[in-house]
């Protein structure tokens, strides 16, 4: 349908010489910084999927020196062919908005604060409240004496933001701990 | 060769793809907002938002409700007032880029007084320019003119899931907004252009101006 | 979905109806806009005018949790006219099957109730069945317990006065539904059903869905394009987490938890291989064991051996019966039960109902795992407003999470296509995709075992599990391998190759996959499907959008599921204009048809519903827990204190717990007369745990409100934009009054009901937005499926001059 449309893209780029003043706004500047530029130009693009409903829009990321600068829909998938909603248009605030949890954080029992740890003390820790849990509580037969080999006080509640990938790798290993209370929002 | 955009209306679902993608291309910060009673937020065009879908409600005779939406933006006159007013006091403020049409505030907008900016916001039929006092540029859409340039649509128009935005060649864009008035009078048998002949923006309404927005047509 | 997002262009009508699509799956509205380009009706059914509604023909306001009785009317309406697909119905459902002696209805209940369970005793909807166990049929359709019959008894009570009575819709507003979605039970027409949670999130939910799965094989709706019921699905990846189950009570692939009565893997296979005595079926589920024998080989690999059964010892079983849901996990926390929780990528404490019931649980747990892209009402719990930090035992390990963007793999639309992403820029910070997190974590607890011992180590010990993960690798696992060389035909595979297909899978222990629907999906011979961008179509298949070489969709790359019911006998399309599949004489073209098998005129042809082992459509079945046909219920908490369908008020075995029973308003109660009806929004994700922090999202939708119309809030003096208060038994809420047209009181038995709706995406850790409106909702579910009635509650409003959760521009303060 617009399989060409990167091409031209291309094209275009290398001879969209012009007194182009699309970044105008409040910094004068930047905005000749950026005059004649197309910020998505040169960038590497990566088809992505919107994050949020069901339609699952194809994006693209365009991506320059590791960052993410522009996201737009994906013209070429036959869905949504290059359309977004708000939440899709907005994707890039996932970056820019914010400030996104940049480290393992910890909050001690009864602690008025969170305090920044590493990923190894933190997984260290969390290996073992699960081992002491399910060797303290494992439940290996039922009331009526049946084998069923679960571990009852331990939940897992998530999550559709998985991958296929993923929610099948967590599900094996939720299985093998003996979890029974898994749920995720498909259940909200 | 001029471009235009139509904005059938009689298509739009008030997704606010457009006024997102708007913000998201051309770097604008967000406004602090408050829910006042409406979806429509930002309440107005702002420097900080080229692009608002705006939202008005009545209930017909008949009890049954229409709700109407209404993406605005800078219509991209054909011939431009606030460019005729900005070259009176200060020329290359206010541009039309020759090839395509688009209306374009450049940074010597900074340059205007106070009491030009009033002349250009005021001479404008559709109430776009907005100033933004801390550079001291007037500020509106500029159609993606990098976009544009580049052989892209504009992103309003690129993110648009129904159909209700279309851009291209002004040609083809009005003989589209014909044949999408045809149609859309089969429901709406009071639906028109606005101002067709004299924008490179074309709105297609479904009913008077009154039930979208007093500024959304001058004629 | 039994179709997908394109197909919806190819309908003659669409009800939209327990979905507001305009606003929640924004770009559907192109393939919606695209079936009214082409000239079909669309139709919203809804208690609120929304963005939807604007762009459809015509808007029904109806009152929320009257579905049933609004589509018992429309199936009342197939009857009485006749618009039935008399070929469809006859052939393709089960509408001749006699039921057995034991069925029965009464007031409002089903035969084989027991009150004191709350139960139905389901052996008494039993058909009549031969020697063989095969059902009887009369195809003649006199018998007078045919199910053809009883469903016409069944809802001839559905007359549209009673119907107008309940829902508050007027009878000429019915009928213009009625008569214009069953125009479609012709052959050449298709009318198509989107619904989303708008019929999930009630008591009577599940029967919702099976009320519209009536209406569609009755006018032959279903296998057609632009047919089918479409459930639009609410998540991003809700099709692949649900496939993949994590959920309680499913393996992944939509087989069953085993339960503690099935000790050994043949018990399981004999309790979960359905049989048939009906020549003509298929009986899909038949394979059962393949799959489940390859899982367990995907998941314990050379541990797994016949003699052990495969590892199936291994597994946690569930006692009989016994629920494990999300409610039931809270319900036990709250009893001090639970000592550890793991949350990742979700905000129960702001979207689970009644959220002042979780909160508090949430407290009692020893530990938590939290893994997110931002702090949330759910991780940052423990200081939540009015509760003191030092007071509050739990631990609380937060993970930083990478989203989309930052990592690859794969999900799957409501559609069922699997669409593969890249990895576009690395994680932020030191964030890791959930992968990441549960690899290392899982190795660090293997390794305890293997040093320290404990508890039952072997399902960890023997697990094929792995030490770096790569989505690819995954995938592979996913679809499958063969375990030993294998011929298929002509080709061979070695150990180690890709399977092609499911019907490769084998019971024998020499094939794995980790879930048998996604095999297929990435083979030796294409590489990962999911990937596949290829827009080629026959010129039959781009009459309907099928895009067959676009990723790969479950089942085996089927578009449109059950797609053997839109042709005839012979195998020639019902709707020729736009067929799905075609039979040229010798074999089937078009989309991939359920089973390679020829036309039912022949020998060899079978039935449609493969996946039902008596390979019909059920227009009556014994599948759901509250009754072989849907009936109308009134919402736990209801502004009405009877209706006119029978005495039976509630329905007799909705799911609840005891220790919330006395936070349910008594049925029309003056306290709490307003229906509140709660929903997502375009702007936000849920409970906006992401995209509040989006500031252009939160520019556009900052701040909670509480649509009401305009006679509710002159009736109260509430003005557009005050502050209001809203109670309901469980909780207080603050909003914004957003008084509007769109909503309208409705006349309902003679008595005016307000109804208001409010969205849920705002919390606490977003400075003065307001917080959760799930602070006013209730736990009550439906039995099926657990879901809890979030559509549903009763609230009074009152103006509030002085909000202390929501801020107001500084001239507006007082």
């Amino acid at each position: 349908m617009n399989c060409n449309r990167r091409d031209f893209l291309k094209l275009a780029g290398a001879s969209a010489v012009c007194l182009t003043l699309g970044q105008l706004g409040f910094n004068l500047d930047e905005a000749f910084a950026y005059a004649g530029k197309l910020k998505i130009e040169g960038a590497k693009e990566f088809i992505s999927i919107c994050p949020f409903c069901a339609v699952c829009c194809q994006v693209i990321a365009y991506v320059k020196d590791g960052r993410l600068v522009s996201v737009e829909g994906d013209p070429d998938f036959p869905v949504n062919q290059g359309s977004l909603c708000a939440k899709g248009a907005g994707l890039m605030g996932m970056y820019t908005g914010k400030p996104r949890l940049m480290k393992p954080l910890y909050r001690a029992p009864y602690s008025d604060k969170w305090e920044e740890k590493d990923w190894d003390w933190t997984l260290d820790q969390i290996a073992r409240r699960i081992k002491d849990d399910r060797d303290k509580n494992f439940v290996a037969r039922n009331a009526d004496g049946k084998t069923v080999n679960r571990l009852e006080n331990i939940f897992m509640m998530g999550t559709s933001h998985a991958s296929n990938e993923e929610c099948a790798l967590m599900h094996q290993a939720l299985r093998s701990l003996g979890i029974v209370y898994m749920d995720h929002q498909a259940r909200t | 060769m001029s471009k235009a955009i139509l904005i059938d209306t009689t298509r739009c679902t008030a997704c606010r793809g457009c006024q997102v993608g708007c913000k998201q291309w051309h770097n604008l910060p967000a406004n602090r907002t408050y829910q006042m009673g409406t979806h429509q937020n930002p309440p107005d065009l702002n420097p900080f938002n080229f692009k608002l879908v705006r939202f008005n409600e009545h209930e017909q005779k008949d009890g049954t409700v229409v709700w109407n939406f209404f993406p605005d933006q800078c219509r991209h006159c054909v011939t431009p007032i606030c460019k005729d007013v900005a070259d009176m006091a200060v020329p290359g403020a206010i541009i039309q880029q020759p090839e395509t049409g688009i209306v374009l505030f450049t940074e010597k907008t900074a340059l205007l007084s106070p009491e030009d900016v009033k002349a250009v916001t005021d001479a404008c039929p559709y109430n776009i320019p907005r100033y933004n006092p801390q550079t001291r540029l007037l500020v509106k859409c500029d159609m993606c003119v990098d976009r544009v340039n580049a052989g892209l649509p504009p992103i309003c128009v690129q993110t648009c899931p129904t159909g209700c935005m279309v851009f291209g060649n002004r040609e083809e864009i009005l003989d589209l907004a014909r044949k999408r008035l045809d149609y859309a009078r089969q429901r709406h048998p009071k639906a028109f252009l606005c101002d067709a002949e004299d924008v490179n923006v074309i709105f297609l309404l479904a009913e008077d101006k009154k039930y979208y927005y007093k500024y959304a047509s001058f004629a | 979905m039994t179709n997908h997002w394109i197909d919806i262009k190819n309908a003659d009508a669409v009800l939209i109806m327990g979905s507001n699509a305009a606003e929640h799956h924004p770009v559907c509205f192109k393939w919606v806009m695209k079936a009214k380009d082409n000239g079909a009706c669309i139709m919203h059914v809804d208690p609120k005018f929304s963005r939807t509604s604007a762009r459809c023909d015509f808007h029904v306001p109806l009152r929320s949790g009257t579905d049933i009785a609004f589509l018992g009317g429309m199936i009342n309406y197939i009857l009485n006219t006749g618009t039935w697909f008399a070929d469809y119905v006859l052939n393709y459902t089960n509408a001749s099957f006699i039921v057995g002696e034991g069925y029965s209805f009464d007031n409002g209940l089903f035969s084989g109730y027991d009150p004191a369970r709350r139960a139905y005793d389901r052996k008494k909807w039993d058909f009549e069945r031969g020697p063989d166990g095969e059902p009887l049929q009369d195809m003649s359709l006199r018998h007078e317990r045919c199910v053809f019959n009883l469903l016409k008894k069944h809802y001839s009570r559905y007359t549209l006065d009673k119907v107008s009575a309940v829902t508050g819709v007027p009878p000429e507003m019915l009928l213009r539904v009625y008569k214009t979605f069953c125009a479609t039970g012709k052959p050449d027409k298709a009318g198509t059903i989107l619904y989303a949670l708008g019929w999930t999130q009630h008591t009577v939910g599940a029967q919702n869905i099976r009320a519209s799965a009536i209406i569609q094989l009755l006018l032959g709706n279903i296998g057609n394009a632009g047919g089918g019921i479409n459930a639009l699905r609410g998540e991003p990846n809700v099709q692949g987490s649900t496939d993949h189950a994590l959920l309680y009570d499913n393996l992944p692939g939509y087989l069953p938890l085993p339960r503690a009565d099935w000790q050994t893997l043949a018990d399981f296979n004999s309790v979960n291989t359905p049989a048939t005595a009906l020549k003509k079926s298929i009986n899909w589920s038949v394979n059962r064991p393949k799959y489940f024998t390859s899982l367990l080989k995907g998941w314990f690999g050379k541990e797994a051996t016949p003699e052990n059964e495969y590892c199936y010892s291994l597994l946690p079983k569930g006692d009989d019966g016994a629920n494990y849901s999300y409610l039931e996990m809270m319900e036990k926390a709250n009893n001090g039960e639970m000592k550890g929780g793991i949350i990742f990528g979700v905000n129960p404490m702001g979207s689970f109902p009644d959220v002042n019931k979780m909160r508090p649980a949430l407290d009692k747990l020893d530990w938590l795992v939290c893994a997110e892209l931002h702090h949330s009402e759910t991780t940052d719990n423990w200081r939540r407003p009015g509760v003191d930090p030092k007071s509050v035992k739990t631990e609380v390990f937060l993970l930083p999470s990478a989203h989309r963007i930052e990592k690859a793999g794969s999900i799957s639309n409501s559609g069922r296509w699997i669409l593969w992403f890249d990895k576009a820029v690395e994680p932020e910070g030191e964030a890791r995709n959930f992968a990441d997190i549960f690899v290392p974590l899982l190795n660090r607890i293997r390794n305890m075992y293997k040093m320290d011992g404990g508890v039952f180590p072997d399902p960890l010990l023997k697990l094929n599990w792995t030490e770096k993960f790569d989505p690819e690798e995954w995938a592979r696992r996913i679809n499958g391998f063969f375990l030993k060389d294998t011929k298929v035909g002509d080709k061979k595979y070695r150990a180690g190759d890709l399977v092609p297909s499911f019907v490769n899978l084998k019971d024998d222990g020499t094939t794995s996959s980790l879930n048998w629907l996604y095999t297929g999906s990435y083979t030796q011979e294409d590489g990962n499907k999911a990937k596949r961008r290829n827009p080629e179509q026959t010129p039959m298949q781009a009459k309907i959008g099928l895009y067959p070489n676009w990723s790969w969709c479950w089942p085996v790359n089927r578009r449109i599921l059950y797609n053997r019911a839109s042709v005839n006998a012979e195998g020639q399309p019902y709707n020729p204009q736009k067929p799905v599949i075609e039979w040229d004489g010798s074999k089937w073209v078009g989309d991939v048809p359920d089973g390679p098998w020829p036309p039912m005129a022949l020998d060899e042809g079978k039935l449609p519903f493969i996946m039902n082992s008596d390979g019909y459509g059920r227009l009556y079945g014994d599948i759901l827990l509250d009754g072989p046909f849907p009936e109308h219920y009134e919402p736990v908490e209801t502004p009405v204190s009877h209706h006119p369908f029978s005495d039976q008020l509630r329905s007799p075995v909705f799911r609840f717990f005891t220790s919330d029973m006395n936070k349910f308003a008594a049925a029309a109660d003056e306290r709490y007369p307003i229906v509140l009806t709660t929903y997502g929004m375009t702007e936000h994700w849920c409970g906006g745990g992401e995209t509040r922090h989006v500031p252009d999202l939160l520019e556009a939708e900052p701040q909670l409100y509480i649509e009401m119309s305009h006679q509710l809030a002159d009736e109260k003096g509430i003005k557009n934009g005050d502050g209001v208060l809203i109670e309901s038994a469980r909780g207080k809420v603050e909003a914004i009054a957003m008084v509007t047209v769109r909503l309208r009181p409705l006349k309902v038995m003679g008595k005016t009901i307000h109804l208001v709706g409010m969205p849920f995406a705002w919390g606490w850790t977003t400075p003065m937005c307001g917080d959760s409106t799930n602070r006013l909702t209730l736990t009550a579910c439906d039995p099926n499926t657990s879901i809890p009635e979030l559509k549903a509650c009763c609230v009074n409003v009152s103006k509030c001059e002085k909000l202390t959760e929501i801020d107001r521009p500084k001239k507006d303060q007082k």
